[in-house]
């Protein structure tokens, strides 16, 4: 009985070392995945850009901000002169938050007097506002007990208000990410098995007896699964907005577009994955590796800005990358197509950019 | 004109060489066979010449056409039924058929056409709905055969086809490149079994990656051979005098006053006659005279284990 189980044991491991490459990618996924993940996440923790609007004349708010800027939380991206000013930065996505001062801070904190500071809040990124908020009550009272010592007693309210709230429910912010991983991993790796299924099948060797070029292969698989995939999205999509109650803010045809070329994109991807896999297996399993990283960094989990530097240029080719900063700015802050043009055009350029790879790379031959 | 020339080619798969120098010339208008035992190199050879596999060294040319060079040109005028059933098993027969058509440029009107003539001629008719993954193996051939002759290809090259094959349909393939072959089709074939490939116009018997001889089937018995064989029953015992001849005996029996004699000549048909006659003429008496026929099959051993082939 034991002999049995051994001989299977050696059999299958002999099966596993003689799929070099799927061997590779079982392998190699853990360790890359966590350096991926470390490169990314594991240096020290990156600054949240904020804005500061400082309406205050004294001397004291300087050290406030002094207090902030050394804390290791923000980034001060600029100083706006007026609230307003402030606030529009936000809106435009300039920085997560905008920390306002008013007037006479200096003084009332002289007199003993309570005074305020205000947090403008980006309420379409609930979790760095959550992350801005607590950091700045923490900074405020590490800041209050310090200078009482100079200063005497006194007391600062932070008060909090929201740009594109007043609060994101977790449904809707999610959407993006919901519908990033339907957009993103589905359709790629159901298209990234096909033409190694044909292989597979033997009726790729059929195919390519017939006079057709690689053009007419991949174009043929690309046409056919958008107009399926597409049909299918739409649908997923009105799901959730007429069933799910999502919030949308801009218009939902714009969120269609955007949809539509990520998938185009997931579609083109997968495609080149396709032409270069041996079987079905290997498709598959470079579909997923893929996928990993377009989660760690493309905004999935935390915002691109504040992964580390490298990792943040890689974050910024990634197909959902420009799709989730695209529809989360259409969704929960309103903005239109023409605010939304770049992502849009990245999406296309990629798409041709696979497309053409998938092409080039498909061989009409049977080795 | 040649349908096929290929010269010198060499396909290495790491580091086994598959096929080692295999030169083929083939006719416009015969059948021609390639012969030999499974992983002699026949699949890549014709693979090769499909272009489905890029030689290592060597050149091919389709009638005329350099496959390297203008493999759409040569696909349009080459039909190709691989060994194994490579057709859509979620399309119905009319689906397959008609996806090839349109593959292979032809039009509208074109397409009906030759799809109903095809199902009529294959007997496919009552099974056009049928996806292709529900047909039994015999219909699975025929609707192979089907396709690969869809768009009237000049050459067929076909893998196999009666591998695994039963006897009725092995015979109605091999009278279906007859009718081919009379329509001026030249046909490519592929077979590990001997008896089929004295269908062949001519065949070329591969071993090792090598071409081991290359003619008709019977020019290949007789270079396995030597020459014919004819059989012999005499009166007594002319061993004597049959050294006399231009016969070899392979072969002598006494068996009481008669003796069965097995002699090999150049040309049976030719030698029958004046060899009785000559042994009449020494007064032996022949009771009986015939050809032997041999098999390929045995010719095909002893030339490639070495035997006939120095003799």
């Amino acid at each position: 009985m034991m002999g049995a189980l051994v001989a299977l044991m050696i059999k299958d491991i002999k099966q596993l070392l003689r799929d070099p490459r799927s061997l590779l990618m079982v392998l190699l996924m853990p360790p890359a995945v966590m350096a991926m993940f470390v490169s990314g996440y594991g240096e020290e923790r990156s600054e949240v850009p904020i804005i500061v609007v400082n309406l205050d004349e004294g001397a004291i708010s300087w050290q406030l901000i002094e207090l902030l800027r050394s804390s290791g939380s923000f980034k001060i991206v600029a100083y706006a002169p007026t609230m307003e000013a402030g606030i529009d930065l936000v809106r435009r996505g300039e920085a997560y938050a905008a920390l306002i001062i008013p007037e006479g801070f200096s003084e009332s904190v002289m007199k003993g007097y309570s005074t305020k500071i205000v947090t403008v809040l980006d309420a379409a990124y609930a979790m760095i506002s959550e992350l801005v908020w607590q950091a700045a009550v923490i900074m405020v009272q590490v800041f209050m007990k310090t200078a009482s010592e100079m200063y005497g007693t006194f007391y600062i309210e932070v008060v909090r208000q929201t740009v594109y709230g007043p609060e994101v429910r977790s449904v809707d912010s999610f959407t993006s990410t919901i519908l990033g991983v339907l957009l993103h991993l589905v359709p790629m790796s159901l298209i990234a098995v096909s033409i190694s299924r044909e292989r597979e099948r033997k009726t790729f060797e059929q195919l390519i007896m017939a006079p057709v070029s690689g053009w007419q292969i991949v174009m043929g698989k690309f046409i056919a699964y958008a107009l399926v995939t597409i049909t299918d999205m739409v649908a997923v999509f009105g799901f959730a907005v007429y069933v799910l109650g999502v919030r949308v803010s801009g218009p939902p045809t714009v969120l269609i577009l955007v949809s539509i070329l990520l998938l185009l994109c997931s579609l083109s991807l997968g495609l080149l994955i396709s032409a270069i896999s041996r079987n079905q297996l290997q498709a598959y399993q470079a579909a997923i590796f893929f996928f990993i990283p377009s989660m760690l960094f493309s905004g999935f989990f935390m915002p691109v800005e504040l992964l580390s530097p490298s990792t943040r240029a890689f974050g910024r080719v990634l197909p959902l990358y420009h799709f989730l900063r695209a529809f989360r700015n259409v969704q929960l802050r309103g903005w239109g197509f023409r605010d939304i043009v770049p992502e849009c055009l990245s999406l296309l350029f990629e798409t041709l950019i696979f497309l053409a790879a998938a092409i080039r790379l498909l061989k009409l031959r049977v080795d | 004109m040649l349908a096929i020339e290929a010269v010198n080619l060499v396909k290495v798969f790491g580091s086994f060489k598959a096929v080692d120098g295999v030169t083929l010339k083939v006719e416009e208008g015969v059948i021609f066979g390639l012969l030999g035992p499974n992983g002699a190199g026949k699949s890549t050879t014709i693979r090769m010449i499909l272009g489905l596999l890029k030689p290592t060294s060597g050149s091919i040319k389709v009638f005329g056409i350099d496959v390297e060079d203008d493999r759409s040109s040569v696909l349009k005028i080459t039909g190709y039924m691989p060994q194994h059933f490579s057709l859509y098993e979620d399309l119905t027969v009319e689906e397959n058929m008609r996806l090839y058509a349109s593959l292979y440029g032809l039009n509208g009107r074109e397409t009906e056409e030759r799809i109903l003539e095809l199902l009529d001629e294959f007997m496919l008719k009552e099974f056009k709905g049928r996806l292709a993954g529900k047909l039994s193996g015999g219909m699975k051939q025929r609707l192979s055969l089907a396709v690969a002759l869809l768009h009237r290809p000049r050459l067929l090259i076909v893998d196999e086809p009666t591998a695994g094959v039963d006897p009725p349909l092995r015979r109605y393939f091999w009278e279906k490149f007859r009718e081919l072959k009379k329509r001026g089709v030249t046909i490519l074939v592929t077979t590990h079994y001997m008896d089929e490939a004295e269908n062949c116009d001519r065949i070329a018997l591969m071993s090792k990656g090598k071409v081991a001889a290359e003619g008709s089937p019977l020019e290949i018995k007789r270079l396995a051979y030597g020459g014919d064989i004819i059989e012999m029953v005499v009166a007594g015992n002319p061993r004597e005098v049959l050294k006399e001849t231009a016969a070899k005996v392979l072969d002598f029996e006494e068996n009481g006053s008669y003796s069965r004699v097995r002699l090999l000549v150049p040309d049976a048909s030719e030698y029958l006659i004046p060899l009785t006659r000559e042994l009449e003429a020494y007064n032996v008496k022949v009771v009986r005279a015939y050809p032997v026929s041999l098999s390929l099959e045995e010719a095909f051993i002893r030339l490639t284990t070495g035997d006939g082939v120095s003799s």
